[in-house]
């Protein structure tokens, strides 16, 4: 939601909406990551971000249903 | 065997927690799942259940390669960090980690508090600021031949030469202009790491996924930048004289923030 909201716009910037793969890419790869036998972290992540235009396609299906979900 | 597993977002300070307003938290990261703080002694850590047949290790490896799938969760997940971040200092958790039983999250928060604590103490006061840096090529090939005196003197007798010796010459300039396009690109990437990195407390150069051409240019680099609120205004005034400053060379500056300080939690190992 407020991500969108987030960007600074001024003159000398380019304004433009902080898009869901910048949003994915910060929250897939990052993060504090507690070592232990019960916890279950995830791999291969860059796979999934690279995956070809996969994601990409995808993201759009994603904002469809994220929208969706805040009207609900 | 239990039904449920428990998905955790953040850790903050249970004092902190307890004042934020408990009607407005955002959804989870699953449609009927619900956010709990579990709380033990001076930390607490923000959790949902799930369920088990989702967020298992198999099925959970199942669900992440369907990036659909993912991308729904990971933005939840962020909606949430970013609401409590917003409020309180927290230290956001990567996506996806998961404790099979409650008593695990509360033994993790008992034995790993003074380093949580610590952690914590240090994020006070900031937030983490994203630095994207486009370089656009058509911009930056030109004003390299308008600032390099030797490519200038190339270009003008290559103009007056024969057409075979102006062909010849034109390659080299061809050539010449693409190696000082990329030392000046590197020379102003290194610049902008340099200046930010004074007006902030740290600041980390992100690998780039993704090859992204957009209109603002090809993406050169990707920055990190870990901010004191108070210390915000100075830091995007530096990135606005350094965008003005490298304007005519082509290189665009994107500034996106705050981010919950992914990048700077990471030297815990747990």
């Amino acid at each position: 939601m407020s991500t969108f909201d987030q960007v600074i716009i001024s003159e000398e910037f380019e304004n433009t909406d902080v898009s869901l793969l910048e949003t994915l890419d910060h929250v897939l790869n990052r993060g504090l990551v507690i070592a232990g036998e019960i916890t279950i972290s995830v791999a291969d992540i860059d796979l999934i971000f690279l995956g070809l235009n996969v994601l990409v396609s995808s993201v759009e299906t994603a904002n469809e249903v994220l929208r969706k979900h805040e009207i609900e | 065997m239990a039904e449920f597993v428990y998905y955790v977002y953040c850790i903050a300070e249970s004092t902190a927690v307890a004042q934020l307003p408990g009607d407005s938290l955002p959804a989870a990261i699953e449609d009927d799942a619900q956010l709990e703080w579990i709380s033990v002694n001076t930390l607490a850590a923000l959790v949902s259940c799930v369920p088990k047949t989702s967020y298992s290790e198999e099925p959970l490896e199942e669900h992440l390669t369907d990036a659909t799938w993912t991308a729904i969760r990971a933005m939840r997940h962020e909606t949430v960090v970013e609401y409590v971040a917003k409020r309180v200092t927290a230290i956001p958790l990567r996506f996806g980690t998961i404790y099979l039983e409650r008593d695990g999250i509360e033994q993790m928060l008992a034995e790993k508090g003074r380093e949580l604590e610590l952690i914590i103490e240090q994020l006070r006061g900031r937030e983490e600021w994203g630095v994207n840096v486009y370089s656009d090529r058509a911009m930056l090939l030109s004003s390299i031949t308008s600032v390099s005196p030797v490519l200038r003197e190339l270009v003008e007798r290559a103009e007056k030469a024969s057409p075979g010796q102006s062909y010849l010459m034109q390659k080299k300039i061809d050539t010449m202009r693409v190696d000082e396009a990329r030392a000046a690109v590197n020379r102003i990437v290194d610049q902008i790491e340099e200046k930010l990195k004074e007006q902030s407390d740290d600041g980390l150069r992100l690998r780039i996924l993704k090859v992204e051409t957009t209109e603002h240019g090809e993406l050169k680099a990707k920055f990190a930048f870990l901010v004191k609120r108070s210390g915000f205004e100075e830091f995007r005034d530096a990135a606005e004289r350094l965008a003005k400053e490298h304007q005519a060379a082509g290189i665009r500056l994107e500034l996106t923030g705050p981010w919950p300080v992914y990048n700077f939690v990471t030297g815990f190992t747990g």
